[in-house]
């Protein structure tokens, strides 16, 4: 190893770091977290539902006065957001009642209208009828309000003191607390968030390894087809210009990475204190970046199954840079890695749902599938280790080493033969070439 | 001193011999013509110089040591077959090629410096490669290679696609260097430029040395002479002549062949007995003959296999 690799490893970061694209591309990450949690921020403040009206046909004649002051939801604004307005309606009016009412609701007077059957206690069925049914939300609302009115009436009748009992009911509710059994102990953990961390970061890993290693690819066709290669080859061993590259191009990819890191950290430390003060009430949807444990030790796995994951593919990535000509061609030997990589994707999510059967055990020590599976296992495991999470470290530097190996021979030759189509076949053949 | 010796050197890919024991050595401050065809084995030659490629027998010295890959610093290699970073700017490329040279980047930028200034492109020094002409990438490209000062000088084509304003200026630049000690290998299909140029020559066809020595001496070893004769008469002395091997007569004009160490003034005596002799010029064969006539033979002969 010379220092010349370091030329080579500058040369490939900071022309890719200066550029437009990568600059945007770093950017757009954050924003485009920034644009979801701004848009939905923006979304409540400015389609605030205004004060719904209904009209309550009541032919039991004893529910209306205690539904009424059950549902006492205020706007933001302060004002209620429900109003009822009680009808009385003659049996043999009611069809010509309902089609006056389907007007105002047409008009906008009021949003919709409810009728009680006469038999509400035994029959359990309220009409609802309204000019939009989407709101499930409004719906459940009134369905929790109808039903807490009957059956406090079951009950009274039964001679039980409602109140009493939905307060003992309240106060026997249990809470179930999610403890994950360790090696060191039992640990109480989120079951949801960590699986959601899981498939996120192993979608970035599987996007960072696909497009950084169709990076070393056209850097490989660069060289070749604007004729570069010879004049670097006759200063520098192939081997180091192809080692040069991977190194270069992967500290660029951690670079973006850290980046993410450091915004994603800032967002889930400030973004919600940031969202009250510009006058947001409900910050739920916050919770779910909140409750992501990000563990240092997730970290340090992450970033070693992606470093050794890149270089991995982009050895292979680069080998198939060294036999085509341009980027065109190199796109027809693309489809066989991008099905691996989605493969292990795949594996990935079975894998994560159960981290501990002999398919997940055995998919993680495969080296096309280590970096995505077994990143997938150790993240749902944390802080436990899964089984063969040391041994996957060994086996895939090893395989690592081999490809590098590999591909080099490949390289070699390939960057020499400039203007020639050369088939797999004949590609293999240069492994065995001294 | 002898600054790079090869001994018989081969290189097979497969069943084809690409280079088959060749051996020259190179003196000090000269320039040396490795001549031939299109793929007569010169690029093979090279890379096995540069350490692109190892031959699979025989051995390369260079400055009398022993080849290993770090002696390629001291060589500047301009390729037949040569490209740039298009979206680097000049001054970055040539930043990078000195590194890879393993120049520190302080004296690569006083070199770059001198350089641009000495081929009139210090305004383009920030400017991308992709921004430059043709003609002016080639001219960095020489820049590249020669950044480092080496004590060896490789170019393969140098005045491949340049102009002859440009063809002119690298031809001063190589002999401005020669001047100064390095020692030039320059590689050419184009005689002409190599016969003004060359102190010594190897010609390789098919991989085999065909001719190799100091030019003057092959000239003459070569043996052939031409004449050319402006005549008014009887042209018959042509054909009777002993002293000629083949001719080219138009009449008033001929262009005649002699055999070796032929008596030009014994013909110059004949023709005079039956014509007026307008004009009497003797040649030394050209460099292009030499080629054609070697070369072409050899070529030939392939060609009937």
């Amino acid at each position: 190893m010379s220092k010349k690799i370091f030329a080579v490893i500058k040369r490939e970061y900071w022309t890719r770091a200066k550029t437009k694209g990568f600059i945007i591309g770093t950017l757009i990450f954050p924003l485009f977290l920034v644009l979801i949690f701004g848009g939905i921020f923006i979304v409540q403040k400015v389609f605030t539902p205004s004060t719904r009206t209904y009209y309550i046909v009541d032919n039991s004649n004893q529910i209306y006065s205690k539904f009424s002051t059950q549902l006492t939801d205020t706007l933001k604004s302060g004002e209620l957001k429900f109003k009822f307005f009680e009808k009385k309606v003659e049996p043999q009016l009611m069809e010509s009642t309902i089609k006056q009412f389907q007007e105002e609701v047409r008009n906008k007077q009021i949003y919709g209208y409810l009728v009680i059957p006469e038999d509400i206690v035994e029959s359990k069925e309220v009409k609802y009828a309204a000019q939009s049914v989407s709101d499930f939300e409004e719906q459940r609302s009134l369905q929790w309000a109808l039903s807490k009115v009957v059956s406090d009436i079951r009950l009274e009748k039964m001679g039980l003191d409602a109140n009493k009992i939905r307060h003992e009911m309240w106060l026997g509710n249990i809470k179930l607390i999610s403890n994950q059994i360790t090696e060191k102990g039992e640990i109480e953990k989120s079951g949801t968030s960590s699986f959601l961390l899981t498939y996120i970061l192993a979608y970035v890993m599987f996007l960072m390894m696909m497009i950084y290693g169709t990076m070393v690819m056209r850097s490989v066709i660069e060289e070749k087809s604007q004729r570069i290669t010879e004049m670097i080859v006759s200063a520098i061993k192939p081997f180091e210009l192809m080692f040069g590259k991977i190194v270069g191009i992967c500290a660029l990819g951690i670079t973006q990475l850290t980046i993410f890191g450091i915004m994603l950290f800032f967002i889930v430390k400030y973004g919600e204190p940031i969202m009250i003060k510009l006058g947001a009430t409900d910050t739920e949807f916050l919770n779910i970046i909140k409750h992501i444990n990000f563990t240092v030790p997730i970290f340090l796995f992450f970033i070693f199954y992606f470093v050794i994951g890149f270089v991995f593919f982009s050895a292979l990535y680069a080998s198939i840079g060294a036999i085509v000509n341009t980027e065109d061609e190199g796109q027809q030997f693309m489809p066989p890695l991008v099905i691996i990589l989605l493969l292990s994707y795949f594996i990935m999510f079975a894998a994560v749902k159960n981290p501990d059967t002999t398919m997940a055990f055995w998919a993680s020590l495969i080296p096309f599938f280590t970096p995505l599976v077994m990143f997938g296992r150790v993240a749902v495991s944390d802080p436990a280790l899964p089984s063969g999470a040391i041994l996957s470290i060994f086996t895939m530097i090893l395989s690592t080493i081999l490809i590098i190996w590999l591909a080099s021979k490949i390289y070699r030759v390939g960057i020499l033969m400039c203007g020639k189509k050369v088939s797999l076949k004949e590609a293999v053949k240069w492994i065995k070439y001294k | 001193m002898k600054v790079l010796e090869t001994n018989k050197i081969i290189k097979k890919f497969g069943d084809f011999t690409a280079v088959n024991e060749i051996s020259f050595s190179i003196e000090e401050g000269k320039i040396f013509g490795l001549l031939g065809p299109n793929g007569a084995g010169k690029t093979t030659t090279i890379r096995m110089i540069m350490d692109i490629i190892a031959p699979d027998s025989g051995s390369i010295s260079i400055m009398g040591k022993p080849h290993n890959g770090m002696a390629t610093d001291n060589i500047g290699y301009l390729p037949e077959e040569r490209g740039m970073y298009r979206k680097m700017k000049v001054r970055e490329v040539l930043i990078f090629l000195a590194a890879l040279k393993s120049m520190k980047k302080k004296d690569a930028d006083k070199e770059i410096d001198y350089w641009l200034k000495k081929i009139n492109l210090t305004d383009w020094k920030n400017k991308k490669i992709e921004e430059l002409s043709k003609g002016m990438q080639q001219k960095i490209q020489f820049i590249g290679t020669v950044l480092h000062k080496p004590k060896l000088l490789i170019l393969d084509e140098p005045f491949g696609g340049l102009d002859p304003i440009n063809q002119n200026l690298i031809k001063d630049l190589m002999v401005e260097l020669k001047e100064k000690g390095t020692t030039i290998i320059f590689s050419t299909h184009v005689m002409e430029s190599a016969e003004k140029l060359c102190d010594e020559i190897f010609l390789i066809n098919k991989g085999i040395e065909i001719i190799y020595g100091n030019l003057s001496d092959v000239k003459k070893s070569y043996g052939k002479e031409n004449i050319l004769i402006e005549f008014d008469g009887d042209d018959s002395f042509l054909k009777k002549s002993d002293q000629i091997k083949k001719f080219n007569n138009y009449g008033k004009y001929a262009e005649a062949q002699l055999i070796k160490n032929a008596d030009t003034q014994l013909i110059l005596r004949e023709a005079m007995k039956t014509c007026k002799i307008r004009k009497f010029e003797i040649n030394e064969p050209s460099l292009h003959d030499i080629f054609i006539e070697s070369v072409g033979e050899a070529n030939t002969e392939g060609e009937l296999e």
